[in-house]
């Protein structure tokens, strides 16, 4: 009786977050799966029912198709990028005597940072005319153009991402470097480990959850990429920086198509979900392999 | 058991409210909103920006006095993201005002093709709109494919493209060259004597958003086929030969390396390039940031340049030109009070004046150039005549209801990597109308 009342009190204090999820994410859920078989774009009296036309459409799609392999290729750059950023920050947080939490939250600060001034901030930085790249022409014949190739844009935009994520995830992995009982470095030094030995054999597998942590947080924010490619390439240039975020605002609200557009964001969740899940597997694989886990 | 009562319940009231949020009939068209008092109140969604709030706002008051039995709320369209989009979503939340302005023609394509605004030419008091507001003429380019009117212009900025004339000057240039031919002269020239400047300085030309392509590829296009209308109805009958030259135009000119499409902060402004798209907006911006810009000694105006031989007299430009709807949502009775509003501030040419000083945005009239009561603003700023007596050559952008993919299709195809020396022109056109036609089918 009294486990039964436990329960009826346990479902009446996650109601609130039942009914937020309900009409937030499963009507939405339910509502984006039914426009993604109409060709309705929300305004027209009359509308039609096209199966599965707008996947094969989207599936053929060379933003799609762009929007797939760009976001492997900012993986590629920006997670390492990020955690290698911010394990130095973290590692020089950590051996700092005092005053950790007020370098933590400098280092955190650009976290808040709106990404559109950041971004207008770094198109007039490197703009033909301003004061860097009339110095680098001038001092030595360097003409770059930034956000010109679909390397260098892709390259520049994973750069302000990596900017603005360090410091959040420098607090995560200091958190984990800070768990570490000290004693077990001294207890190894008097073993007579050395210094790969010490990283190997004891702060990584330590620190281990901390980094499955962040690698997994920033693998996820690959898949929603939108506001520095939206105000400094907008998709391009030829597509070479088109993510799944920016073909969905693209199809939705430039091109008003909300049933194709549900489509191409139904696919989107897809290859997320598919890609989030084997990358965790094989991160788990690797911390098991290495006794870490 | 009460677990499953107290989900049920829970579930219930969840679908309950869901349905009741989706339900919201907000105003159906047969109702009559007239208030008890006998006051009708209708809703304007007008531009976000503060001089054309100012001017509706006044516009409105006076409105008021004249016609007590008639309110008007004066609000800003939302921006979240596009005010395109804020449109739609009112629309489909069937929270639409009863009127709205800055709708651009492609975007009104979108909602007449969607039947969510109201043919205005079938609404009584529209030809008293175009007889005393003189924009017979004008409006004539905005007949819809199905030969509707669903847009009254309110301002059309017939597009021009603006010369440092202090530089061509320099180069021994003494006006804005006219032909394709002058233009390459001049770039000679200029690489010549200032190997670091450019022609033309501006991204946009390797940014395949649809938009973009209004302030670059369609000036061009629209001077060299003599206003061709590109699109009609669901058919391509673009004039291939103006196409090409207009490509060739941009190519000849890369050869040349007078074309930059790098980020550059204000190229035309500090002389980087010589040659740029301006609209009258940009006369007040310069006021404001570059009082040292000033017209006839550093900057001057020309129509855009013509393929040799062509005449060089009227020559058809892009209008940038935004207009009213009347959304088909509203009641009878405040579609009625909308058309009142709409003519009665058209009936009175001070009104436009008003307009135009406020926002130095061109009525769209046919007497803009003739009236005399709009001479007092040429003399006070006479950079803005070339504008006004532009606008019977200017062409309305295309009313196609996928013109944002089709727009987007000229710059990815054909001026993109033109520009960039990637694709032949003729090449280019080819593949753009390739991909345009397939998207019409």
């Amino acid at each position: 009786m009294r486990a039964k009342n436990n329960n009826g009190m346990g479902w009446l204090f996650a109601s609130p977050y039942l009914l937020y999820g309900l009409i937030f994410f499963l009507i939405p859920l339910g509502w984006s799966f039914y426009l993604s078989i109409t060709d309705w774009n929300l305004i027209a009296p009359v509308f039609h029912h096209v199966g599965i036309d707008n996947f094969i459409k989207a599936l053929k799609s060379p933003g799609v198709h762009a929007a797939f392999f760009v976001t492997f290729k900012f993986m590629i750059v920006f997670v390492p990028m990020v955690i290698a950023s911010s394990l130095i920050v973290a590692l020089v947080v950590h051996g700092l005597p005092r005053f950790k939490g007020l370098f933590l939250i400098g280092f955190f600060l650009p976290y808040l940072a709106s990404g559109v001034v950041s971004s207008f901030i770094v198109k007039g930085f490197l703009s033909y005319n301003s004061p860097v790249n009339t110095f680098l022409r001038g001092q030595f014949g360097l003409d770059i153009n930034w956000l010109g190739t679909p390397l260098s844009a892709l390259l520049l935009v994973a750069v302000i991402i990596a900017w603005k994520f360090t410091g959040y995830y420098a607090l995560i992995l200091t958190s984990g470097f800070e768990s570490i009982n000290q004693e077990i470095y001294e207890a190894a030094a008097i073993d007579g480990v050395n210094g790969w030995q010490r990283f190997w054999k004891i702060t990584l597998p330590l620190l281990y959850p901390a980094l499955f942590t962040t690698l997994i947080l920033s693998i996820g924010v690959t898949f929603g990429i939108f506001t520095e490619v939206y105000q400094l390439t907008g998709g391009g240039p030829n597509f070479g920086t088109n993510t799944w975020q920016m073909e969905i605002y693209k199809q939705a609200f430039q091109n008003l198509s909300a049933g194709y557009a549900s489509a191409v964001a139904l696919i989107a969740s897809v290859v997320t979900f598919i890609s989030i899940f084997i990358i965790r597997k094989f991160l788990e694989m690797w911390g098991k392999r290495n006794g870490w886990t | 058991m009460k677990m499953k009562k107290a989900a049920s319940l829970l579930l219930g009231a969840s679908v309950l409210a869901g349905s009741l949020a989706g339900c919201s009939t907000g105003n159906p068209a047969s109702e009559d909103s007239t208030s008890k008092n006998g006051t009708t109140t209708i809703e304007f969604w007008a531009a976000p920006n503060p001089p054309q709030q100012a001017y509706w706002k006044e516009t409105a008051k006076a409105f008021e006095k004249d016609h007590p039995k008639i309110k008007i709320k004066v609000s800003p369209i939302k921006e979240s993201p596009t005010s395109e989009a804020s449109i739609q979503s009112a629309i489909a939340g069937k929270e639409a005002p009863t009127m709205s302005e800055n709708i651009n023609r492609g975007f009104a394509a979108q909602l007449a093709e969607s039947k969510a605004i109201e043919p205005l030419n079938k609404m009584a008091g529209y030809d008293d709109i175009l007889k005393s507001r003189n924009m017979s003429n004008t409006i004539k380019g905005w007949k819809f494919s199905d030969g509707n009117q669903y847009v009254l212009p309110i301002y059309s900025n017939a597009m021009l493209f603006g010369w440092r004339l202090d530089i061509l000057k320099k180069l021994g240039v003494n006006e804005p060259p006219k032909t394709y031919s002058e233009v390459l002269d001049v770039t000679k020239k200029l690489k010549a004597k200032y190997p670091d400047k450019y022609l033309w300085a501006k991204p946009d030309l390797a940014d395949p958003t649809a938009w973009k392509r209004w302030f670059d590829f369609f000036m061009l296009y629209d001077a060299a086929s003599g206003g061709n209308k590109f699109i009609e109805g669901n058919k391509l009958v673009a004039d291939d030969k103006a196409g090409v030259d207009v490509l060739n135009f941009m190519d000849n000119i890369r050869k040349e390396k007078g074309i930059l499409t790098k980020q550059s902060k204000d190229p035309f402004e500090t002389g980087l390039g010589i040659f740029t798209d301006i609209g009258p907006w940009t006369l007040q911006y310069w006021e404001e940031k570059f009082p040292e810009m000033k017209y006839n000694e550093t900057f001057a105006f020309s129509t855009p340049p013509v393929p040799d031989g062509t005449d060089t007299k009227n020559v058809s430009t892009f209008a940038d030109t935004k207009g009213l709807v009347i959304y088909s949502s509203a009641p009878e009775n405040e579609k009625k009070a909308a058309m009142e509003f709409i003519k009665w501030v058209y009936s009175k040419p001070e009104n436009d004046v008003k307009w135009m000083e406020k926002t130095n945005l061109p009525p769209a009239r046919d007497d803009l150039a003739t009236n005399d009561a709009f001479k007092v603003i040429y003399e006070k700023n006479p950079a803005l005549k070339p504008y006004a007596e532009a606008i019977p050559n200017a062409v309305p952008s295309i009313d196609n209801a996928k013109y944002n993919e089709l727009q987007t299709y000229i710059g990815q195809y054909a001026v993109n990597p033109v520009v960039k020396g990637e694709v032949q022109p003729k090449k280019g056109w080819e593949k753009m109308k390739e991909a345009i036609e397939g998207d019409l089918k």
